[in-house]
């Protein structure tokens, strides 16, 4: 399933949640291409649930449409820029009568300016853990039309197109993609960005233990070489995760 | 239901978002635009304000229509100051002893705060309990097409200070100059609100409020927002810097499950969300649109909304 999505300009996402350093990621990583649609598959089958507690362990419910999909990227049409304005703080210590200040920023990446700045991304579909679950490929295809940011409250998106079809998986040496891919064993040659993010197969929500990867993310079309998982759709290739 | 509203609006001479005062000198918000020219990329600085800034002014809003509704709203909250219960000290007031279990102290947050309710909130502790804020707010951003036309102006303002000789000590100054930086902007911004989140607990998916009450929040959080739009009461600084102009354009839909109108950034945004709303029909979903972009002015477009989601059954 492709998607096609617009900003509205600004896309603010939390490289480390847990931790005060204010560094934000550049492209989407995986974990928050599915917590994007499960947010509006979730609503559909009416479930609201946000956090499911386990003993002394809580996960996100986002979680549970993990298991429908065998991978998931992203195609980012423009680079987009990295930006956090400069704010100073300042304390001040009434009894001490001093004043402290600190400069900080709370960054953003900024997908806003003359070309389209399109983001689509893919959704391999596990057909087998369609069919069990709860869900139609209707619903999943209504939840994609559905979807409202990637991340923070701020990062409101909308679906502009969904297609669907069938994706046939194949193994190859070579491949040529647009689309964001595990960094693992191949040769690239292109331009592009290394981004380490969560591994989405290490569960979403709590991320302070979670198994890291490290992914490109293309400007343009990169060709790849290694020993590749890849899906082709409607003249699009897409490079899996082992 | 889901309801997903598009604005545009004028803004000239505006100091809605200032980031930082270096000195004397106040900076406005402001975002990088990247324009391509002779096959580079070039960054153009225009004037914006955040989601949070219009986020914070939405609760405010919400504060005062939960008050006239006799709708619970915590002190800090009521203060307008949205702490949202971030830890023990502020969770306190709502509940002492603070209990264990994660699903208690969601039910005694979201009964004694509409605003925590349906602006989420986060108790960072153990065990920590979120919920998300039930609305979403895009950046206010210049509309694309005219964003190269939109400027941000320092202009000079000075403070004096009445002195006689006598009281005339050193080199203390009668006059302070300072500037603000304004913005002038034809801004567009995106605002979702998820009806069916009210009321209804993050962890159970169970209501935490009787269906009556529920309703009477959803229409609260509705009429803040209608409220927000058609006062212009959002960004700083009104009390010198009101901007001049006011809302342009304005689509609202309204839908069974979550859909978000194309951002009014872009100049086809109008057309595009009927085009993708006309999709929903074969989900067999049915829905709402308007605008108010020709002789309808914004409040007809909001109040259509309005009668909608009441026949609906929303509240
Ligand atoms: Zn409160």
């Amino acid at each position: 399933m492709k998607v096609k999505l617009r900003p509205t300009g600004v896309i603010a996402l939390r490289a480390l949640p847990q931790s005060k350093m204010r560094t934000a990621l550049r492209y989407v990583p995986p974990t928050t291409l599915i917590g994007a649609i499960a947010y509006p598959l979730l609503h559909i089958s009416g479930d609201r649930r946000e956090t499911i507690y386990e003993r002394k362990t809580f996960k996100s419910k986002a979680e549970s449409a993990m298991g429908l999909f065998k991978w998931t990227t992203i195609k980012t049409e423009s680079k987009p820029k990295l930006y956090g304005s400069l704010l100073k703080i300042n304390t001040i210590y009434q009894r001490e009568k001093k004043v402290q200040s600190a400069v900080t920023s709370f960054p953003f990446a900024v997908l806003y300016g003359e070309s389209s700045n399109s983001l689509t991304v893919v959704y391999l579909i596990d057909e087998e853990a369609l069919s069990e679950s709860t869900y139609s490929t209707k619903d999943l295809e209504r939840a994609a039309w559905g979807i409202t940011r990637l991340g923070s409250r701020e990062s409101v998106v909308s679906a502009e197109d969904v297609n669907r079809g069938k994706a046939k998986i194949q193994e190859v040496n070579e491949a040529k993609t647009k689309y964001a891919f595990p960094f693992k064993g191949v040769d690239i040659r292109g331009k592009g960005t290394l981004q380490t993010v969560v591994d989405w197969r290490s569960g979403i929500g709590d991320y302070s233990n979670a198994r890291r990867i490290v992914m490109f993310y293309p400007e343009g079309r990169v060709e790849v070489q290694g020993k590749l998982s890849i899906a082709e759709l409607d003249g699009e290739v897409i490079i899996l995760a082992s | 239901m889901f309801l997903s509203v598009g604005v545009r609006f004028e803004a000239n001479v505006e100091a809605l978002n200032m980031v930082e005062t270096a000195g004397n000198y106040g900076k406005h918000r402001r975002v990088p635009y990247l324009v391509e020219e002779d096959g580079r990329l070039k960054t153009v600085y225009v004037p914006a304000m955040s989601g949070e800034s219009l986020a914070h002014a939405y609760q405010e809003h919400l504060v005062n229509e939960a008050l006239s509704a006799d709708l619970p709203v915590c002190d800090d909250c009521w203060r307008m100051e949205f702490y949202k219960s971030m830890n023990k000290v502020h969770l306190k007031k709502k509940v002492d002893p603070i209990p264990d279990d994660p699903k208690k102290i969601e039910e005694a947050i979201v009964k004694a705060c509409v605003v925590e309710d349906v602006g989420g909130f986060l108790y960072a502790e153990k065990p920590p309990v979120r919920r998300s804020s039930a609305f979403q707010v895009s950046y206010a951003l210049p509309v694309k097409s005219v964003a190269l036309f939109a400027t941000s102006e320092p202009q000079l303002h000075a403070r004096h200070a009445q002195m006689d000789a006598s009281s005339k000590k050193g080199n203390a100054s009668e006059q302070m100059i300072y500037y603000v930086e304004t913005g002038t902007a034809l801004y567009g911004f995106t605002f979702n609100l998820d009806l069916d989140a009210v009321g209804v607990s993050a962890i159970t998916s169970k209501p935490i409020l009787d269906e009556n009450e529920i309703k009477k929040r959803r229409e609260a959080s509705l009429k803040a927002l209608f409220r927000m739009l058609s006062s212009g009461q959002f960004g700083a600084k009104l009390s010198r810097f009101f901007p001049v102009g006011g809302i342009t354009e304005l689509v609202v839909s309204v839908t069974e499950h979550p859909f978000v109108v194309t951002s009014p950034i872009y100049d086809d945004y109008l057309e595009k969300t009927q085009r993708r709303l006309k999709v929903l029909e074969s989900f067999g979903e049915e829905y709402l649109f308007t605008a108010a972009t020709g002789e309808k002015v914004p409040e007809e477009a909001l109040k259509e909304a309005i009668d909608y989601l009441h026949e609906k059954g929303a509240f």
